[in-house]
């Protein structure tokens, strides 16, 4: 009995020794010198050689437990274009309010390159040319260039970082914007903490074995077995982004961890962090960074009367709430979804997003409203790992309150924005919607948002070339949001016409008026007494040609490749409507009338209609475009594309008038 | 001790001021300042007293009210410490409307970074900064802080309102020194002279002071700000610098300092270095193509990282590390290239420049000072002086494009400074010239092919994507011209790197559904390969003078073959514009099926006055209108 085991004990030792491996530092071979491009993708201008990266968790030389991190890579460089790869910057966590720093040591870099005579030379980096940064509150960095870069060189470097968040073992991105020969990360983790794996991306690893390392583990009598994981990537494209696409995050062939629970090396006592969304939920609940400032009712009870008073049903609570939330609090640019005090924040007028929001959402149950409140990961932020309940996918949180059937979401650290709309950034993937006292939820946090726009414009053709009339525009939905904020720039409304105008040479702005600029839940209507000159003098012909196109005439498709990669992602969907009106002088007619149509996206993915209407001496064109989703599948971008185009063709052509 | 007499003395200066000044009510500012304020500065009072060569103590207090979010960032407060500058205290006090005081703001409540400049890798510079977060508008911040500047080359100036959209109330600036230290002033566009006095102390006092001033437009083309705005500028007679003493009254004395102190014996280069480069110019006579074969030896040797380390960020790193390291900002690159020019005897100078690729800005005649943000090349041949960028891998020998052109520079040699002028690109040599040879067939495909030649400034357009691989190229393409579902079939992009540098572009392109046909009818863009987007917004009593930075001539000609039997129907285009500040002509001709357009656009850089402006409004617009004239063909007979 005892042979056997003796024998296999071996043989996992050497497996493990045979995949726990580094590449050799310092070694370059001919082939690697002598390579003019990479066959894989001949528009690269560098490729990855070899990349290997390790974390382990580990006691550290001040007897506390470690997060070590070991980075190793080797690339080629073939032109100029990829001289940046020789700059690297190593970002380091650094806080200086509570004293919390992570280390980096063991920086070594060297350049292959061949000289002026064709001889392989090196040239290291020197350690003083290692320029310590410091970049802002919580982040510090380690910033050097690579010495003796030229056409065709190779660089190499390494690192090794300590860091006090052995709890936040650090994700690895197989795939980057030039290609990789191969990729591998490998951690060791002791039996103590247990963590989950996401893989996310579309491409598969080529290499994925764990193995046990025995007594990799020691602390304080202490001992445990790890478990060595390697996850290996080879041939990997790079990463070229798509104009109109989603955060690349969301694509980028990475992978990320979770603690899910862990044992104390000193104490035996266990901690359970990550496992199912109850977990989530009980420890949110108990958490007093939330869960504790959704419950300090009391301390808003005042404030909080004192905003609904006589207000007649729930929505009008809920809307003076959230609007009072608005004017009280300043955004002070930090995102978290933990806030270290409500009241501390309200006292200051200012605070991060949890600050704010969780303060809001707190409010609103104060006033007895059936609140609860989203986590949701923004846009740049990438989209949640689904496979399992991971905390540190969201970034950002708001408010929701449910009047009768309605939802409404709402973000206060916005002044601008209408009760129930969110931010763009927020409009991605799904929310977790939590509350004190019900089980956690998905929610699509990508559906009911729209921005639609509407111009109107009667006009009368006068005999000096000039057409008078009206503009009114109405900005409903996000829209109203946009030309809120586009207003507001300015300090006034006259210097906002005036800028507006001033864009415009061949309109003049007569009269003006913007109504609703404050109401936020009305949309914004700009009313234009204009003249606007067409011909500079009219009568000369008897035949002239009109354009009926006269706001936003769309000439240039903004899409030209053939091909698409990914989604295109419109942000939300949306519709422009705009309706002219012209009245024509006494004597004159429409001899060819503007060119209709009607084409649409499949799937009610959206349409374009224009329409022409006859008058009596005048007449009448409505042109309107609608996308009904805010995602496009890759498959829809040829239809998308050829939309535009039919447009475009549409639009270029012009009516006739004539005189009678 | 110390602080409190200089506090003391320089209150004795400022006390009336302070004194009047103390309510930061914001419905005291008058309402002449509101229009086009976003913010206005209450009072700023800016002291400097140079209390020795190597101690100057730099005194600023300043009260600015923030009328609405637009004026938020001018709130923000942020000082820089290095080496020779250390902050002495740092302090503010945010007041609400009413000019109640809300938050006192002590030195732990700055945050603590290197400075970054957006491209540099590592520079030696540390700010503290502040950014008040109000929820309530108008709000008042005042900030007093206190620096000790460990030399006297460089004493700040005054600007007392160079941002948009700020008014100014009132503003000084005092400048305190021993009688017998000696300085030079320039007063720019300033309205009051300057007021010299003595203080108490026995210290001679320079004061200015400005008040009232309304905020001021970003207003388009507007001129550089040194052309319109206020402020006052100080140089030294004597200072020290890091420890090195000099002196100067002219650019010439400055220059040898520079030279001295900053530049000579930093050129030395490795044995094999030097033979390397004498041996790759054996078989060059000329020297200026001996100099232009080290230049480009020097391109594809080293590229561009900064790293601002050393006396100030004024010293380029020596020469043999550049050698070995292949990077190096602005200074080293120029350091090197001179150094590999010395090894073959071709002597260069090491020159300051104020690059700037939107103003023309010059080292002004009259008023010597450590002044610039970039160094470039000069060698001077015999009656052909040659100048160089050297942070580039790509630019040719002898060119400076518009970051550098047309603007007296500070040649640091070691007889000393010399004041010497880059050369000028002009109208007539920033060209753009295209031809293009379409047709169009039944069903409204455009076929043909397209050739461009870019000389001057327009020379690098296509720079941004020359060294990208071919299938890039053939994607990249079609991004920079107008013409919907653009194929390229076949094309080739060359560059001529002699002292004639030119690009050239040759198409050969195909797009589908280019024109509409409806009704039979032909409808397309008569231009679509050079259309102008931009026309300058129109100004309400514009205050500045016009500017355009860099003129140039497009010449863009195409002809079109069109399907056999139409007509034109309606009026042909036929655009002759003629102004001072440019010129513009476009003309179409149907002869049978040939279609023909021309078109040129110039214009002439310069200054004009403001009073031409809605002309030059007036000017563009006519130019898109004309570019976006649409053809109408239609069946001949009907």
């Amino acid at each position: 009995m005892k042979r056997p085991l003796l024998i296999l004990f071996f043989l996992f030792n050497a497996l493990a020794f045979a995949s726990a491996q580094d590449f050799p530092f310092g070694a370059v071979t001919t082939e690697e010198m002598n390579m003019k491009n990479y066959a894989k993708d001949t528009s690269a201008h560098a490729v990855v050689l070899q990349e290997f990266g390790k974390s382990s968790i580990n006691i550290g030389s001040d007897d506390n437990l470690k997060q070590f991190y070991e980075y190793h890579v080797k690339i080629k460089i073939f032109d100029a274009k990829a001289f940046n790869k020789g700059t690297v910057k190593i970002m380091l966590y650094s806080n200086d309010k509570n004293d919390a720093y992570e280390d980096v040591s063991n920086i070594k870099g060297v350049t292959y390159y061949k000289d002026d005579n064709g001889f392989t030379q090196k040239a290291e980096l020197e350690d003083k040319k290692v320029y310590p940064v410091k970049e802002n509150k919580y982040w510090a960095s380690h910033k050097f260039a690579m010495p003796g870069l030229r056409d065709g060189c190779i660089i190499e470097y390494k690192y090794r970082v300590e860091s006090f968040r052995w709890y936040k073992l650090r994700s690895w991105e197989f795939q980057d914007d030039i290609p990789k020969l191969y990729s591998e990360y490998e951690v060791h983790i002791p039996a103590f903490f247990n963590f989950n794996a996401s893989i996310k991306g579309y491409l598969k690893l080529t290499k994925n074995t764990s193995s046990v390392e025995s007594t990799c583990f020691e602390a304080r009598g202490a001992k445990a077995d790890c478990s060595l994981i390697n996850y290996g990537m080879a041939d990997i494209p790079a990463f070229k982004e798509d104009d109109y696409m989603t955060s690349p995050k969301n694509f980028l062939s990475a992978i990320n961890f979770e603690l899910v629970d862990w044992q104390s090396p000193y104490d035996g006592s266990k901690h359970k962090e990550t496992k199912e969304w109850r977990d989530i939920d009980y420890s949110l609940k108990t958490e007093p960074n939330f869960g504790g400032q959704l419950k300090r009712k009391g301390l808003l009870k005042d404030k909080v009367a004192a905003i609904i008073a006589g207000k007649p049903d729930d929505l009008a609570k809920a809307k003076a709430i959230y609007q009072h939330w608005q004017k009280w609090f300043k955004w002070d640019g930090f995102w978290s979804i933990y806030s270290e005090s409500i009241s501390k924040a309200i006292d200051k007028h200012s605070g991060d997003i949890a600050d704010i929001n969780l303060s809001l959402a707190t409010a609103l149950s104060t006033a007895g409203l059936n609140t609860e409140v989203v986590l949701l990961s923004t846009r740049d932020n990438g989209a949640l790992n689904t496979l399992y309940p991971v905390i540190g996918d969201f970034d950002y949180v708001v408010a929701k309150v449910n009047i009768g059937d309605q939802a409404y979401l709402l973000d206060a650290t916005d002044p601008l924005l209408p009760f129930g709309v969110l931010p763009f950034k927020c409009l991605n993937d799904k929310g977790r919607v939590f509350s004190l006292d019900k089980p956690s939820y998905f929610m699509d946090m990508s559906l009911p948002q729209r921005e639609k726009s509407s111009y109107i414009l009667d006009v009368t053709l006068q005999d000096d070339g000039k057409l008078k009339g009206t503009l009114v525009n109405y900005s409903t939905g996000y829209e109203a949001y946009k030309r809120r904020v586009a207003i507001k720039k300015f300090n006034s409304i006259d210097e906002y016409v005036e800028n507006l105008n001033g864009k415009l040479p061949k309109w003049k702005f007569t009269k003006s008026e913007v109504r609703n600029l404050d109401s936020l839940d009305m949309p914004v209507v700009e009313q234009y007494d204009v003249e606007i000159k067409v011909y500079d003098k009219l009568g000369e012909t008897k035949k002239a040609t009109f354009s009926p196109y006269y706001i936003h005439r769309m000439t240039t498709n903004p899409f030209k490749l053939n091909e698409r990669s990914f989604p295109i992602d419109m942000g939300m969907a949306s519709e422009d409507r705009y309706a002219i009106t012209v009245h024509l002088p006494a004597g004159y007619m429409v001899d060819t009338p503007p060119q209709t149509m009607a084409i649409s996206i499949p799937n009610n993915g959206g349409k374009y209609i224009s329409s022409y209407e006859p008058g009596d001496n005048s007449f009448s064109f409505i042109y309107l475009t609608q996308f009904n989703k805010s995602v496009y599948g890759t498959e829809e971008f040829p239809s998308i594309k050829e939309f535009y185009n039919k447009i475009i063709q549409s639009q270029k052509t012009e009516m006739v008038l004539k005189k009678k | 001790m110390m602080r409190g007499f200089i506090i003391a003395g320089f209150l004795t200066v400022c006390w009336v001021s302070v004194n009047a000044q103390q309510n930061y009510d914001a419905s005291l500012i008058p309402k002449e300042l509101l229009p086009y304020a976003s913010s206005v500065v209450r009072n700023e009072e800016v002291t400097i007293e140079v209390k020795d060569l190597d101690n100057m103590v730099y005194h600023v207090k300043k009260a600015i009210t923030v009328l609405n979010k637009n004026g938020d960032q001018m709130a923000n407060l942020y000082v820089d410490h290095d080496k020779s500058t250390s902050i002495k205290y740092i302090k503010g006090i945010i007041y609400n409307s009413f000019g109640i005081t809300v938050k006192k703001i002590s030195e732990s409540d700055f945050d603590e970074a290197n400075a970054w400049d957006g491209f540099s890798l590592f520079l030696d510079t540390k700010i503290k900064s502040y950014r008040p977060v109000v929820s309530e508008y108008p709000y008042t911040v005042v900030y007093e802080y206190e620096q000790r500047l460990k030399q006297t080359l460089y004493i700040p100036g005054w600007e007392p309102n160079p941002h948009f959209g700020v008014a100014l109330e009132k503003s000084s600036y005092t400048f305190l020194c021993k009688p017998d230290f000696k300085i030079r002033l320039k007063e720019i566009n300033m309205p009051g002279k300057v007021n010299i006095s003595s203080n108490a102390q026995g210290l001679k006092s320079y004061y200015w002071q400005m008040s009232g001033i309304k905020a001021v437009k970003d207003e388009p083309l507007n001129p550089n700000d040194d052309d319109y705005l206020s402020s006052v500028k100080i140089a030294p007679e004597k200072f020290l610098y890091y420890g090195m003493a000099g002196s100067f009254t002219n650019y010439k004395e400055l220059g040898k300092w520079e030279y001295d102190n900053l530049v000579a014996k930093r050129d030395e280069l490795p044995y094999e270095t030097i033979q390397y480069v004498k041996n790759l110019t054996a078989s060059i006579s000329d020297p200026k193509l001996k100099a232009k074969k080290i230049y480009e030896y020097m391109q594809s040797k080293t590229h561009y990282v900064s790293v601002q380390v050393g006396v100030g960020g004024w010293q380029p790193f020596l020469a043999s590390d550049v050698d070995r390291q292949n990077y190096g900002d602005c200074k080293a690159l120029v350091n090197y290239t001179r150094a590999l020019l010395k090894a073959v005897n071709i002597e260069s100078y090491y020159c300051e420049v104020e690059a700037d690729a939107d103003y023309k800005i010059s080292f002004a005649h009259d008023f010597p000072c450590m002044q610039g943000n970039h160094i470039i090349l000069c060698v001077p041949f015999k009656n052909d002086t040659t100048w160089a960028d050297c942070t580039s891998q790509t630019l040719p020998f002898g060119y400076l494009g518009d970051f550098t052109d047309d603007r007296t520079v500070l040649a640091v040699t070691p007889e000393g400074g010399k004041l010497l002028h880059t050369p000028k690109y002009t109208v007539e040599t920033n060209l753009r010239n295209r031809k293009a040879d379409f047709s169009i067939s039944d069903d409204g495909e455009l076929s043909g092919t397209m050739s461009t030649i870019f000389k001057g400034v327009q020379y690098t357009d296509r720079d941004y994507f020359l060294k990208e691989p071919k299938m890039e190229q053939y994607k990249i393409l079609p991004r920079v011209y107008q013409i919907n579902n653009m194929d390229i079939d076949d094309f080739e992009l060359n560059q001529d790197k002699s002292f004639d540098p030119a690009t050239t572009e040759k198409l050969k392109l195909h797009a589908r559904d280019f024109a509409t046909l409806n009704d039979g009818k032909i409808y397309f863009s008569l231009n679509p390969i050079n259309r102008k987007g931009y026309v300058p917004r129109q100004v309400r009593n514009r205050t500045t003078d016009v500017y355009f930075n860099e003129g140039y001539t497009d010449n863009d000609e195409i002809t079109y073959t069109i399907p056999k039997g139409y007509r034109l129907e309606k009026m042909v285009l036929n655009e002759k514009l003629d102004k001072p500040f440019g010129n513009f002509t476009a003309t179409m001709e149907l002869k049978g099926d040939k279609l023909t357009y021309k078109r040129k656009f110039q214009l002439i850089g310069g200054t004009y006055n403001k009073a031409i402006y809605p002309d030059v409004v007036d000017f563009f617009q006519a130019v898109v209108d004309a570019d976006e004239y649409n053809v109408v063909l239609v069946k001949s007979g009907n």
